[in-house]
């Protein structure tokens, strides 16, 4: 046994104990995590010492006990973090302590050493890892023969819920609505749902909501973009440093692919998903804990395992278990070549193996041939053997339901559920019902749990959270915009990715879709001696007026540019992706006149060339709508030139009219081409989600996806406000959209008033609001009224919370 | 319907907040982690303005000037160092390039650091390079990092609480690389509550705090009136009291104030005197003729932006009179224009002296003499600098990208067109730097590289945190760890430059 072995002069100059009873959780706690659990707690026991317990650190380690209770000047802890003895001072690493901190230890000895028992710095078991299959309680009168209540029954009676009304139809028709597709109910659906008198009506709203596979696409589109990090514009585009996986995504939603399904396509993907795994290949140097590999390695356990690699991609982790060696032998599945392991951004000249996250979830062949070790690593992560995986989708799909997850935070998933069964159970139903996403959000919105009014959250992370059912949310960006464009009619008027919308559609809608595609196309020598390798086509049309709305899909064989009454709009376009184009702030009323400028100047020669552009145009004038195709009425021009000001004469144009069937026309994907005209057909107008965004989405908090984001913050800002209060983008929506109810509802203010209340708020004015609006309305008419109207709607909290 | 909309565990009434402080959130997440025991800074400063100089700022052209060698067909490019004479400034012993006239008799107020290095990362790159200054990391991260504007917002505040307290002007959104530029202009994983209050165009700022285009301020105030009765009478507000809608109508209350206060003023150039509104654009006077740049390489852009940095200056004096407590003017990054010179470096730096050279010197006066100069910290930077030959550093080349002619025989070859980090000047004015002071040495010769008094960008980061009073060692707790204010804590003040001794940390 070897004590203190301080003198007694140096003993006068320790610190003294602090003044007062020291609380073990405020005082100690704090310290020892962050100073001595490094080495000495989380599975670690340098010099023999562990503190994981009261009795581990009594008993010290190979220089003896750490602490005598009652006598803190003779304690070796108190020596060695006192630093007066220059032979042992401990911390090892890191900020040694300050006096102030050395008291506190001190009166905590000389205390007694009080300790909770709960509290331990040993390796955290880990959590939600492995299968468990439960069964949930029997049925109550009360919990009713849901599962999900059978399991919170239980809860409720320890923690004190008292059983509640479930959200009366109005409040929670709209509820259900903005959560599964993102939308309000019209005020007709939100009416036909009340009168229902079915006793099963909500199981059968939440059915028929989740049926609409398109607008369900849409709305969780903006999920799955913030979770794998996809987005239209963005860092890394500029030169081919990024990948979208939006089509593959798109058509993920509206199939309802099985979860395990889209896993193995992300992990192990085919051309139109590898851009998850690829991340963002930055220009120039990068840290070494952020090339591609390492990127996905993070990406992939964040998403899908829901555990953070970050701290262990420079070191090894100070928060958690996971070792910097670990990190790297995940990367080495993704990488081309295994990566030599950089701590701290400096090279240890060492290698790490292939390894899963868990190895006792399984190994991988450490393979040469990435083709196989992206085959196998997709495989052990949705093996039936992984019960992680679908716990941290149910998980994140619990916390946008309810606010808050099973497990918060939610890339925490080591940490144990505020109720472990639930969870369990609901990832068990969710693989055994083939991992279908639907079935697990029918399981969830059917309970009493998802009926419950609403909670007032609290502003901070609470310490002590009880469920008592959905937290108060807040609308997000997209549906914010989504909403007030449904009850005005406006919305964008074309978007930024272009997907198969044909993919819910019946197949004879289809195939009509598909005739609607033709093609113009050119062949013949273009001569360089005459400088004319640009081509251009030409379509002119005379409106009466400038329309209501107009937009086309243009898409050509090589890369071009359009040109509207000699303008240029938009950038260089890529060849061959069909692009929608919203033409009518260019077009007037009178000749007008778009061009595609096609071709790019060739650095010799060409023999031989073909040009090749299909096209088609949606005009909207005086209510009729009609199309502009490509099959007559263009021209064509060669020069040499990019500038529309010195083309050659008119006279010097041909007619064209060779068209090519659209199968003759390979460079065209008919289908793409086909699904971006049927969007207009159909819709005309898109939804926040196909958009880049714009200063309002920012403001309310639509991510940059430069990093994987699984959660927005709801909180309202300033900067919000002030981009709310007299931001352009939402000006010109609400002064359109005043334009709109206006022409709706030319006679009848009162109606239009209704209308309003009814479809954003999902009921009728109060007695109270009718004379606000009545005296208001007096003195404000016209469009400027209905738009103060509405913006002071879209500021109500009853608008912008979802209860 | 109304009682029962939502649970709350106490039986709480709403009270209308109205006496919210400005972007005072109580909860203050990302936590913020002292060290307990770090010794208060006294601020030397309330105020930072930034002066940013994007595309990267050639030094011998502008305030580090070699010998001069004009233009002749036949030169090589290895001969010319700096394409302008020098001219004396208000300091013995330091000259400026031609076309800094104002900004040279200015010098005699603060500080001149000609010895800023940058970082490489592996490739020359506006964005990445313009992300490493404003946030002192280099990217990618792990994590969204705040800009330096953000940083200050959240730890100290607005200094007046009607104004926001980062302040971006003259930065568009829609040019240059698209994102990559908007990813620094941000509070990261601070929270947007600390983000920039854009001002894409000074002459147009005082839209920003007015009703929106087309709203007349009488429809403004009716629609607030007819919003508040709306609000008192709205059932769902009767019951219970629920954070997401009182930070809602927080901010709302918070925002509305902004627009009423008498300092949103401060926004609207049109107040400004026309003699002195003269003096910061060159001297027009009418500001609809400073109409919105049109990005083309034919020089019209340039015109109307030489305009706009000074009505950004001018904008950011009225602003820093009114307390702001963070502005940033920039000359705004436009690949291959301002200061970007890939070609006609001279020619263009004639532009870009002219555009800054008087606004810049009549900030730095009108400052001082409303007595502010002394607690407000002005700085002059670029996120690089540029050579006729070198890119990147001498031992350390990066590849280039501007071909260099072996003879110059067009004056668009006359200029330094590739990005050189080896050297680089910045500027500090007022609030606790030395005055008339020089620190650091470049060579005379090629490479005109750093020789002496290195300067890194934690460094200087450092040296604007402590004089604002904030410890470079701060750190923000996000997902569980330590992000620190200067890249990993590793920020060490100045000592040389600051007029006041360094207290140990």
């Amino acid at each position: 046994m070897v004590w203190a072995a301080l003198s007694p002069e140096q003993r006068q100059q320790l610190p003294p104990p602090a003044a007062g009873k020291v609380d073990f959780t405020k005082d100690i706690q704090p310290i020892l995590q962050i100073s001595c659990a490094q080495c000495h707690g989380r599975g670690k026991d340098k010099g023999g010492f562990k503190i994981d317990t009261r009795e581990d650190f009594l008993r010290g380690g190979d220089s003896g006990p750490a602490a005598r209770p009652g006598d803190s000047a003779g304690s070796l802890v108190i020596e060695m973090v006192s630093g007066l003895d220059p032979d042992n001072i401990m911390p090892k690493k890191g900020k040694r302590l300050t006096p102030q901190q050395v008291g506190l230890l001190r009166a905590w000895i000389d205390q007694g050493m009080e300790w909770p028992k709960e509290i331990t710095f040993a390796r955290q078991p880990l959590h939600n890892l492995h299968p468990r299959r439960v069964e949930p309680p029997p049925p109550t009168p009360r919990s009713g023969a849901h599962p999900v209540d059978r399991w919170l029954e239980d809860y409720y009676a320890k923690h004190g819920v008292a059983p509640v009304a479930v959200a009366p139809d109005r409040v929670w028709a709209r509820r259900v609505y903005l959560d599964v597709l993102g939308v309000l109910p019209t005020p007709e659906e939100l009416e036909a749902f009340v009168a229902d008198r079915r006793s099963d009506k909500r199981v059968r709203l939440v059915q028929r909501l989740l049926q609409d596979n398109h607008r369900y696409a849409e709305h969780w589109l903006s999920f799955w973009n913030d979770l794998l990090r996809n987005d239209y514009k963005g860092t890394g585009y500029i030169d081919g440093g990024r990948k979208q996986i939006t089509a593959w995504l798109y058509s993920a939603l509206v199939t309802n692919m099985p979860y395990d399904r889209m896993v193995r396509q992300l992990l192990n993907p085919p051309p139109e998903a590898e851009g998850f795994l690829k991340g963002i290949v930055w220009r120039g140097a990068v840290n070494s804990s952020q090339t591609p590999a390492m990127q996905a390695a993070q990406n992939v356990s964040q998403v899908f395992m829901g555990v953070n690699l970050k701290c262990a991609s420079c070191h090894d982790s100070f928060i958690n278990d996971y070792t910097l060696a670990g990190t790297y032998a995940l990367a080495n599945v993704f990488s081309e070549e295994p990566l030599e392991i950089f701590e701290c951004d400096k090279p240890t000249g060492r290698k790490a193996g292939y390894a899963f996250l868990y190895p006792e979830l399984g190994t991988l062949t450490p393979s040469t041939n990435r083709q196989e070790r992206l085959r196998e690593v997709a495989a052990l992560m949705t093996s039936e053997r992984n019960g992680r995986l679908p716990r941290t989708l149910v998980n994140r799909l619990w916390a946008r339901f309810f606010g808050r997850g099973l497990v918060e935070p939610v890339d925490d998933m080591d940490a144990p559920a505020w109720h472990p069964e639930l969870l369990d159970w609901l990832a068990e139903d969710f693989v055994a019902h083939g991992y279908d996403i639907k079935h697990l959000m029918t399981t969830i919105m059917t309970s009493r749990a998802y009926q419950r009014p609403a909670v007032a959250g609290a502003e901070a992370p609470e310490a002590h959270y009880v469920f008592r059912g959905p937290l108060v949310r807040r609308l997000t960006a997209e549906q914010f915009r989504d909403v007030l464009g449904e009850i005005t009619g406006v919305g964008y008027t074309s978007p930024q990715p272009t997907v198969d919308w044909l993919l819910p559609e019946p197949s004879e809608l289809q195939t009509q879709r598909l005739q609607q595609v033709t093609v113009l196309q050119w062949t013949n020598t273009l001569e360089t001696a005459t400088n004319r390798w640009m081509s251009w086509f030409v379509r002119e049309w005379v409106l009466a007026s400038p329309p209501a709305e107009a937009q086309a899909v243009l898409a050509a064989n090589v890369e071009w540019k359009l040109y509207i009454n000699g303008k240029a709009v938009g950038d260089t376009r890529p060849a061959a992706t069909p692009v929608v184009v919203d033409l009518a702030p260019h077009l007037r009323g009178g000749l007008n006149v778009l061009a595609m400028r096609v071709g790019k100047k060739p650095e010799k020669p060409p023999v031989e060339t073909n040009r090749s552009v299909a096209a088609w145009v949606r005009l909207k004038t005086e209510g009729t709508v009609w199309a502009l195709d490509t099959k007559r009425e263009w021209k064509l021009v060669h020069a040499g030139t990019n500038d529309w000001g010195s083309l050659p004469a008119v006279e010097e144009w041909q007619m064209l009219s060779t068209h090519a069937t659209s199968s003759e026309a390979r460079w065209l994907n008919e289908r793409q081409f086909a699904a971006a005209v049927h969007s207009l057909e159909r819709w005309g107008r898109y939804r926040a989600a196909w958009v880049a965004a714009d200063s309002l989405a920012v403001a309310l908090n639509r991510p940059n996806r430069e990093q994987v984001c699984t959660g927005r913050p709801s909180q309202a800002t300033t900067l919000q406000a002030l981009e709310l209060a007299n931001g352009k983008a939402l000006s010109a929506l609400l002064r359109q959209g005043a334009e709109e109810l206006k022409a709706r509802f030319p006679h009848a203010p009162e109606t239009l008033i209704r209308t309003v209340y009814r479809h954003a708020l999902g009921r009728a004015p109060t007695a109270g609001e009718w004379a606000v609006i009545r005296e208001y309305f007096k003195e404000n008419k016209g469009r400027e009224g209905i738009e103060d109207f509405l913006w002071s709607i879209a500021m109500l909290p009853e608008f912008q919370m979802i209860y | 319907m109304w009682s029962s909309l939502i649970q709350t565990s106490r039986r709480d009434f709403l009270k209308t907040t109205s006496a919210a402080v400005l972007g005072a959130l109580a909860a203050g997440f990302p936590r913020r982690l002292d060290g307990g025991d770090t010794p208060k800074i006294e601020p030397a400063a309330d105020r930072l303005i930034i002066l940013w100089m994007a595309g990267g700022m050639a030094h011998t052209e502008t305030f580090d000037p070699k010998r001069y060698t004009p233009f002749e067909k036949g030169i090589k490019p290895a001969d010319v160092l700096s394409t302008f004479p020098s001219i004396p400034t208000a300091v013995d012993g330091i000259r400026f390039s031609a076309g800094l006239e104002n900004m040279a008799k200015v010098m005699d107020r603060g500080t001149l650091i000609r010895s800023y290095t940058a970082g490489d990362l592996g490739f020359i790159l506006h964005s990445r390079h313009q992300y490493q200054w404003h946030t002192g990391y280099a990217p990618p991260q792990t994590v969204a990092a705040p800009h330096l504007g953000a940083v200050i917002a959240r730890t100290l505040g607005p200094l007046n609480p009607a104004l926001p307290a980062f302040i971006n002007i003259g930065q568009r959104f829609d040019v240059g690389e698209g994102e990559e530029l908007k990813a620094f202009t941000t509070a990261g994983f601070l929270g947007s509550e600390y983000g920039p209050f854009n001002i894409p165009f000074p002459e147009q700022a005082a839209r920003a705090i007015q009703p929106p285009e087309g709203m007349t301020p009488g429809r403004f105030q009716n629609r607030e009136r007819f919003y508040r009765r709306l609000l008192a009478r709205n059932p769902v507000m009767q019951h219970g009291s629920e954070y997401q809608r009182e930070s809602l109508l927080r901010a709302v209350d918070n925002a509305h104030r902004l627009l009423q206060s008498p300092a949103a003023k401060a926004f609207d150039l049109s107040l400004e005197p026309e003699s002195s509104l003269r003096q910061y654009t060159g001297g027009i006077t009418d500001l609809s003729k400073i109409s919105e740049a049109k990005q083309t390489r034919d020089g019209t852009y340039e015109k109307s932006t030489v305009g706009r940095f000074g009505l950004g200056c001018l904008l950011a004096r009225r602003l820093a009179e009114a307390g702001a407590r963070f502005i940033e003017v920039t000359t705004e990054y436009i690949p291959f224009l301002n200061w970007d010179t890939h070609e006609n470096g001279h020619e263009k730096l004639v532009h870009m002296k002219q555009a800054i050279d008087a606004p810049i010197a009549r900030l730095i006066l009108d400052l001082e003499e409303r007595g502010l100069l002394d607690r407000t910290l002005v700085v002059l930077a670029s996120e690089f600098s540029r050579d006729s030959l070198v890119e990147g550093k001498p031992e350390k080349k990066v590849k280039d990208q501007v071909d260099v002619p072996d003879t110059i025989n067009d004056i668009k070859h006359y200029g330094m067109h590739r990005h050189f980090t080896d050297a680089g000047c910045v500027l500090l004015w007022g609030g606790g730097v030395k005055k008339g002071y020089l620190h650091g040495l470049t060579a005379e010769e090629r490479p005109c590289k750093t020789l002496r008094d290195r300067v890194v960008i934690e460094d200087l980061h450092a040296t604007i945190y402590y004089l604002m009073g904030i410890s470079p060692q701060l750190a923000y707790e996000v997902e569980k760890r330590p992000f620190y204010v200067t890249r990993d804590g590793l920020g060490q003040p100045i000592q040389a430059i600051m007029a006041k001794p360094v207290r140990a940390a």
